[in-house]
C-alpha cells in the first residue's frame, strides 16, 4: 500500500516532480503557496483586480500543461513569475491596441515634464512604517504610464537586465533605458511628496 | 543641463549595465560635475527605496475557489484536447483507405470507358503507337506514345511550338 505525500512539508521541486507525474494534489499545493506572490505580480502590471486574478489562474493553468518543460534552472515561483509577466505584457499589448494614444505617451517621445524636473532625493531613512512606505511606494506605481511601471517592476522588482526586459516588451534596449530613468525620475518626484504644480 | 545621452549612461553606469572602461569615464564625470552626482544621487535613492519594498497583496479569494477555478479550466482544456485527437485519429482512416480508393476506382471508370469508346474520350486518350493530342494552348503541342507490349505511355510536351 503506498502512503499519501505528505503535501504541505514537501518542499516545492518534490512537488513539482509529482506534478509533472500528474499528480494534481502536488499541483493544488504549489498553487496555495505561490498564489499571492502570483497574484500581487499580475496587480502590479495590470492594477485591476478582476483582471489580475484572471490572468494569475491563466497562467497555472499554462504552467500545468507546460510543467514538462520545466527543467528547474530557475525556482518554480521564479518561473510562474515569468509566465504571468508574459500573459500580463500581452494583455497589455491588446489593450494599447485598442486604446487612443495616451498623454503618457505622447509624453515620452517628447522627452516627458520628468526631464525638466529638478533633481530630488527622496530619503529612504524617512521615519515611515515599513507598510506605509510600501503602500506610498504602490500608489506613486499606479500614477506611473504602463509602459514606464513595467519596466520599472521587471528592472527593480524581477532583476532584469535591460535586454531581458526589451526582448519580453518587444522593443529596443534604448526604449527600455529611456523609460527606465523617466520612470525613476517620476517616481522620485512622487515619493519626495512633490506634485506636478508645485514644479512649475 | 545634463543632454539625454549622458543620463542615460548615468542609469546604466548605477546598473551596473557599462562596461569597465565606460564605468570609468562615467565614474570621473561624477567626480568632477556637482550635477552629475545629484542625479547619480537621485537615482541610486529611488532604486534602494524601490528595492524590496514592494507592496504584499492577497489574492481576494478563497484558495477553494481559486484552485475550483483553474482545476476545471484545465480540465476543460484537457477534455477539448483529447476531443480534437479523438478527431485527428479518426480522420487517417479516411484518408489512408477510402479517399485514394475513390480516387483509383474513379480513375479506373474513366480508363475503362475511354478505352471502351476511343473516339468519344478524345485524342488525348487514344491508345494508338503514336498520336498527337489535342492542346487549348496555342503555342503547345503534345504528343503521346503507347506501347502495348511494354505497358506505357509516354506523353511528350513542346511549349515552343512554331
Amino acid at each position: 500500500m503506498s502512503r499519501k505525500p505528505d503535501y504541505p512539508s514537501a518542499e516545492d521541486p518534490a512537488l513539482v516532480k509529482a506534478a509533472q507525474k500528474g499528480d494534481m494534489q502536488a499541483f493544488e499545493e504549489l498553487v496555495a503557496r505561490h498564489r499571492d506572490k502570483l497574484y500581487a505580480r499580475a496587480f502590479s502590471m495590470m492594477r485591476n483586480e478582476e483582471e489580475a486574478i484572471d490572468l494569475s489562474q491563466e497562467a497555472w493553468v499554462k504552467s500545468w500543461q507546460r510543467l514538462k518543460q520545466f527543467q528547474g534552472e530557475a525556482s518554480f515561483v521564479t518561473w510562474m513569475t515569468r509566465i504571468v509577466i508574459n500573459l500580463c505584457l500581452d494583455q497589455l499589448r491588446r489593450q494599447k491596441r485598442l486604446r487612443a494614444e495616451s498623454i503618457e505617451q505622447l509624453d515620452e517621445k517628447l522627452g516627458g515634464v520628468e526631464r525638466q524636473m529638478p533633481i530630488v532625493t527622496p530619503n529612504p531613512t524617512e521615519r515611515l512604517e515599513r507598510g506605509e512606505l510600501r503602500q506610498r511606494i504602490d500608489e506613486a506605481l499606479a500614477r506611473l504610464s504602463y509602459e514606464h511601471r513595467t519596466v520599472l517592476i521587471l528592472h527593480e522588482f524581477e532583476d532584469l537586465e535591460y535586454k531581458e526586459i526589451a526582448r519580453r516588451m518587444e522593443c529596443s534596449i534604448g526604449t527600455v533605458m529611456s523609460r527606465l530613468f523617466y520612470a525613476r525620475r517620476k517616481m522620485a518626484v512622487l515619493l519626495a511628496g512633490l506634485k506636478r504644480e508645485e514644479l512649475r | 543641463m545634463i543632454n539625454h545621452e549622458t543620463e542615460l549612461k548615468l542609469q546604466a553606469y548605477l546598473d551596473g549595465e557599462l562596461s569597465s572602461s565606460e564605468a570609468m569615464a562615467v565614474g570621473e564625470l561624477a567626480a568632477r560635475d556637482q550635477e552629475v552626482r545629484s542625479l547619480v544621487e537621485e537615482l541610486r535613492a529611488t532604486r534602494t527605496l524601490l528595492k524590496g519594498n514592494e507592496l504584499e497583496l492577497k489574492l481576494p479569494e478563497s484558495q477553494e475557489f481559486y484552485w475550483s477555478k483553474i482545476r476545471r479550466q484545465i480540465e476543460r482544456e484537457e477534455q477539448a484536447q483529447n476531443a480534437e485527437q479523438g478527431k485527428t485519429a479518426a480522420s487517417p482512416w479516411w484518408i489512408r483507405f477510402w479517399v485514394p480508393a475513390g480516387v483509383v476506382g474513379a480513375l479506373v471508370v474513366f480508363v475503362a470507358l475511354a478505352l471502351r469508346n476511343p473516339q468519344a474520350s478524345g485524342p488525348a486518350l487514344a491508345m494508338d503507337d503514336s498520336h498527337e493530342i489535342e492542346t487549348p494552348l496555342e503555342e503547345t503541342s503534345s504528343f503521346s506514345f503507347r506501347s502495348e507490349a511494354a505497358a506505357m505511355t509516354v506523353v511528350w510536351v513542346d511549349s515552343h511550338r512554331e
